[in-house]
């Protein structure tokens, strides 16, 4: 996927301007929200399943080395290909060489942040294998002349019902509907066909279980399930954070995956897959490839920001986020958005490429609480924030402002005097209301918020002025 | 270098991985994997028939429709009864290893083998069965292949009461019993295929079945 995260601000706006996008985001607002409120209530020690969770990816990160060994070696016992990629560019090479291998002229897909990472279905169509997204999302994301996805797990959160049944009339040919489960049977009708008749499976990985070399795929339209039954190849993207040990870690994580994703107990379709069809077999893939991906992820070990390589990819962080809520996923600019996206983009791509985003957080830290590995993002955020002033990446006029300032503040009289004639001018500018609808000098901040009038003083002068009473 | 080394290479630096802690390391992964510790878990019955109790509950929370019989030679008519009342064809795929049951003789037209996409019904085991979440353990292989509860529209599912267990770790404990190594796929099942994709509207059948129906035998 094309990075745009150094158009945050642009995308923003236009995000904002979007009436479609404002009528859909206001529609979705609040749904997984209420959902996971009540499901977690069903755990009885919601903080330490957690804590355990926290603890568990901990475990595997700081010894992400010999974990990963453990899980290659596991895996390769039972049949599979374990391959390595440090980059979007050698995962398309790697696809695209195992399709050749086999024969492979069409790759169903189920949902694989990594391959969005890596534009897969670019390179694929380009050396001439068919890939087709059978998550519904995806799906209608991709007949769409391959939009981004505006969420990890609800990738069209973002689109109308219309706008739906106007690409299924132009894709399929079809009479237009506006019938949420007819248009559902048309693409199921439609992805069937793909799901019999393609060579090869493309997944993603929920998790890597390093005891018995396996992938666990969560999903609850089943298309995972289709996409590793049927084809007689399976190819497995996940970035190498992605391990556990145990089946018993699997367990625990899955107490909190779906709940903090849409607010079930359980997905309706869990699978832990391990090697290639048995003897006698009659569904399942002869061969298995598993890709294990860096794209950034080696350098955040053991800095500090390695609490991020915890992230289990459920989303709860964006269905809480205020600015999430308000202008969508692809104003990010990348394929994570919200507060995690906001994290690993500048992370993963670099952080003069994504100046905007660590200030695209109020910092209020709702997406701290749900997290249910515990990251603590706003902390990570302001990190960022830090660095980016540390390493000069800040406009040269935010630069000249702060430095306006720590001059300014450095001298007590020069600073009474500013701020005695500021609140003034405020209180002047509000003329006599108790909000300020439009400043001046920073109209932005006032674009979607009023102002509050100061007082009418400050506090050095009422402190001044206890002082002598 | 190859992508792999590089990789675990830049991975060991940042870990100031040396020889001396590498060995404590993978010491503490064997201990780790040996010890399969278990995480919180939410309070489960202990008693047999509150387990079952729970699976039922749960079950039809996730959309499945349950019915309880006595025992597997009554499944064959309970399934017949079940389809008729839907108006749907009395003609299935079936799990090899339930293919001994008299399925003719409750009227129907049963083949024990894997699914192919134009089969309406598929009838299988379980592995074991969830009672946590309502769940359905099923362990892929020649007599159980996993099409079965995948490509037709309607999976019929027999619970031997015997085999419901409080929790994953259960399952996959016995799993570790009984089968000594995973099977190529173990897929847990909740109910009917689902999407909300369209404005989070839930819809039934994605791309799986559209109904889940789990017969429990009770005296297995």
């Amino acid at each position: 996927m094309k990075l745009r995260a150094h158009r945050f601000k642009q995308n923003a706006l236009e995000a904002l301007a979007n009436p479609v996008l404002q009528a859909s985001m206001k529609k979705a607002k609040g749904k997984f929200v209420d959902k996971r409120a009540i499901a977690i209530k069903e755990i009885d020690d919601f903080e330490a399943t957690r804590e355990a969770a926290k603890e568990i990816r901990n475990r595997v990160i700081e010894n992400l080395d010999l974990w990963l060994e453990k899980f290659e070696q596991a895996a390769a016992a039972r049949g599979a290909h374990v391959l390595w990629a440090k980059d979007g560019a050698e995962i398309c090479r790697l696809v695209v060489d195992i399709g050749r291998k086999h024969g492979v002229k069409k790759a169903v897909k189920s949902k694989s942040m990594l391959s969005e990472e890596a534009g897969l279905n670019l390179a694929l169509e380009a050396a001439g294998i068919q890939p087709v997204e059978t998550d519904l999302g995806e799906y209608i994301l991709q007949i769409n002349d391959n939009e981004p996805p505006s969420h990890i797990i609800a990738p069209v959160v973002h689109k109308s019902l219309d706008e739906v049944a106007d690409l299924f009339q132009k894709t399929h040919h079809t009479p237009r509907k506006t019938d949420i489960p007819q248009l559902t049977r048309e693409a199921r009708e439609v992805l069937r066909q793909h799901f019999l008749s393609a060579e090869m499976g493309i997944s993603g990985g929920n998790f890597l279980i390093a005891e018995t070399g396996s992938v666990a795929l969560v999903t609850n339209e089943g298309n995972g399930r289709m996409v590793t039954t049927l084809p007689r190849v399976h190819v497995v993207i996940t970035g190498i954070e992605k391990v556990i040990p145990t089946l018993e870690d699997l367990a625990t994580l899955m107490r909190l995956l779906p709940r903090s994703a849409t607010g079930q107990s359980i997905s309706n379709y869990v699978s832990v897959l391990t090697g290639t069809k048995a003897e006698g077999e009659s569904d399942g893939p002869e061969h298995l490839y598993f890709i294990l991906v860096d794209n950034g992820r080696a350098e955040v070990v053991g800095s500090e920001f390695q609490d991020m390589l915890r992230c289990i990819r459920c989303g709860a962080c964006m269905n809480h986020c205020p600015v999430y809520q308000t202008i969508g996923g692809q104003a990010y600019g990348w394929v994570y958005p919200g507060p995690m996206g906001s994290v690993l983009t500048p992370l993963y791509t670099g952080l003069e490429n994504a100046i905007d985003l660590p200030h695209a957080a109020t910092l209020c830290n709702q997406c701290g609480v749900v997290c249910p590995v515990k990251i603590p993002l706003p902390d990570l955020l302001r990190k960022l924030r830090e660095k980016q002033v540390e390493r000069h990446l800040r406009p040269w006029f935010e630069r000249l402002a702060f430095r306006l300032w720590a001059w300014v503040a450095s001298r007590p009289a020069l600073y009474g005097l500013g701020t005695r004639f500021a609140v003034r001018y405020l209180k002047w500018l509000a003329d006599g209301k108790g909000s300020i609808p439009r400043l001046g000098l920073a109209p932005e901040w006032t674009r979607g918020r009023n102002f509050p009038t100061p007082e009418g003083r400050t506090f050095r002068e009422l402190y001044a002025q206890r002082g002598r009473a | 270098m190859s992508s792999r080394d590089d990789i675990l290479g830049r991975v060991r630096a940042r870990l100031n991985r040396t020889p001396e802690n590498a060995v404590t390391g993978r010491a503490a992964i064997e201990a780790a994997l040996a010890m399969k510790a278990q995480g919180p878990r939410p309070a489960m019955p202990s008693q047999k028939s509150a387990l079952v109790e729970r699976l039922v509950e749960k079950s039809l929370g996730f959309s499945s429709t349950v019915e309880r019989i006595g025992t597997y030679n009554d499944a064959p008519a309970a399934v017949a009864r079940y389809l008729a009342g839907l108006d749907l064809p009395l003609r299935a795929v079936v799990w090899p290893q339930l293919a001994h049951l008299d399925w003719s003789g409750a009227g129907l037209t049963v083949e024990a083998r894997g699914a192919v996409d134009r089969d309406p019904v598929g009838i299988t085991g379980c592995f074991c069965a969830i009672a946590e979440t309502g769940t359905l353990m099923l362990c892929g292989g020649p007599e159980s292949p996993a099409s079965v509860s995948l490509l037709p529209e309607t999976h019929i599912a027999l619970v031997p009461a015997s085999r419901i267990v409080a929790g994953m770790e259960e399952g996959f404990a016995l799993a570790r019993a009984e089968l000594g190594q995973l099977p190529r796929a173990i897929n847990f099942v909740s109910g009917p295929s689902r999407t909300g994709d369209i404005e989070q509207t839930i819809v039934l059948g994605a791309h799986g079945p559209y109904r889940v129906h789990l017969v429990v035998v009770e005296n297995d």
